[in-house]
């Protein structure tokens, strides 16, 4: 910040809102939303709950996208097949993340990755948490090519959502 | 186009979800520390400018028709008139209200704009334009320096 340099107005610090030394107006906007998810998301929403992950394979060039799409976004041909994909994959990349989904700080920090499941197309990455890596594996890249298998929650608790899946954890296979 | 049919319109999944919007504070400026003060007091305030004599409700920084800063603030007698007003029967949400509030813009001679406020004491089927009113504020230890320093505008006797 530039000493020199003189705004117009009245500057104010921190202490002078605590002590209410001008007035202020709060407020906070509520931002609730219903979102439609449409039949493929609705479908692998569905098959989460059954503890499965399923995908959608494009007929022209053969790609099977998880999540699935009704339309490959890369030929523009309606997907035709769902076809189920494993809960076993491979790490493609991964970040290490010090704050949560709405901003807030992290006690212990959270490995996020890219995992490509078994038996979607390469680089069909699926965002998910990975537990049992250390954040020096992923900044030493070790994280990378390994093999992951997700960790669900009792079937009685999953409701639907992405986080029926818990987290992915390493298995110990080796893999190229 | 290749869509998968529904026959049972429970099975039209949505997610419900919430953007998490952080909580703004804002300040509201030197006019409106003039205003608000004043609201404190029981009373109201404008933005005189000195050059053109025009009034603003709410107080301005700067006047509108000759752009000169505005740094008179001064009282104005409370009694104005309901310039246009609509009433209220439901909720942000939709739900119906146990009773129906009639919002009102409230101007005042001599000065221009107003003050959108809740109209209290009156009889919502005999509402017309051109009503006096005045405010009815809260007990001088409840205020606080905010637009609900005055509970609604009621019709003068």
């Amino acid at each position: 910040m530039n000493d020199d340099l003189k705004l117009p107005g009245t500057p104010l610090k921190k202490k002078d809102f605590k002590e209410g030394k001008v007035i202020t107006v709060e407020d906070k906007i509520d931002a609730e939303y219903d979102w439609s998810v449409g039949p493929a998301m609705a479908r692998f929403l569905e098959e989460l709950k059954k503890g499965k992950i399923i995908g959608r394979k494009c007929p022209k060039c053969g790609k099977v996208y998880v999540p699935p799409r009704m339309f490959c976004p890369e030929c523009f041909t309606p997907t035709t097949k769902w076809v189920y994909v494993k809960d076993t994959g491979t790490v493609n990349t991964a970040v290490v993340s010090y704050i949560s989904a709405d901003r807030g700080h992290l006690g212990e920090p959270v490995v996020i990755g890219v995992i490509h499941l078994d038996g979607a197309s390469p680089m069909m990455g699926f965002v998910h948490k990975i537990k049992g890596v250390s954040p020096e594996d992923v900044k030493n890249m070790k994280v990378f090519g390994l093999r992951v298998k997700a960790v669900w929650k009792p079937e009685n608790e999953r409701t639907g959502s992405i986080t029926d899946i818990m987290y992915f954890e390493p298995i110990g296979e080796e893999k190229e | 186009m290749s869509v998968d049919k529904l026959n049972n319109i429970r099975e039209l999944k949505h997610w419900h979800g919430d953007l998490n919007v952080e909580k703004y504070v804002f300040t509201v400026g030197e006019a409106g520390e003039a205003f608000f003060n004043g609201l404190k007091e029981g009373k109201i305030i404008v933005s005189k400018c000195s050059k053109c004599g025009t009034m603003y409700l709410p107080p301005r920084g700067f006047c509108e028709k000759c752009f000169s800063e505005i740094k008179e603030f001064v009282e104005i007698p409370s009694k104005g008139y309901v310039h246009t007003y609509t009433i209220q029967r439901k909720d942000k949400n939709g739900k119906s209200l146990e009773k129906p509030i009639a919002w009102a813009l409230i101007k005042f001679p001599n000065v221009e704009g107003g003050l959108i406020h809740k109209l209290g004491e009156v009889n919502l089927e005999k509402l017309e334009i051109g009503l006096e009113v005045e405010p009815v504020f809260k007990p001088k230890e409840e205020r606080r320096g905010h637009m609900s320093d005055i509970l609604y505008f009621k019709p003068l006797k």
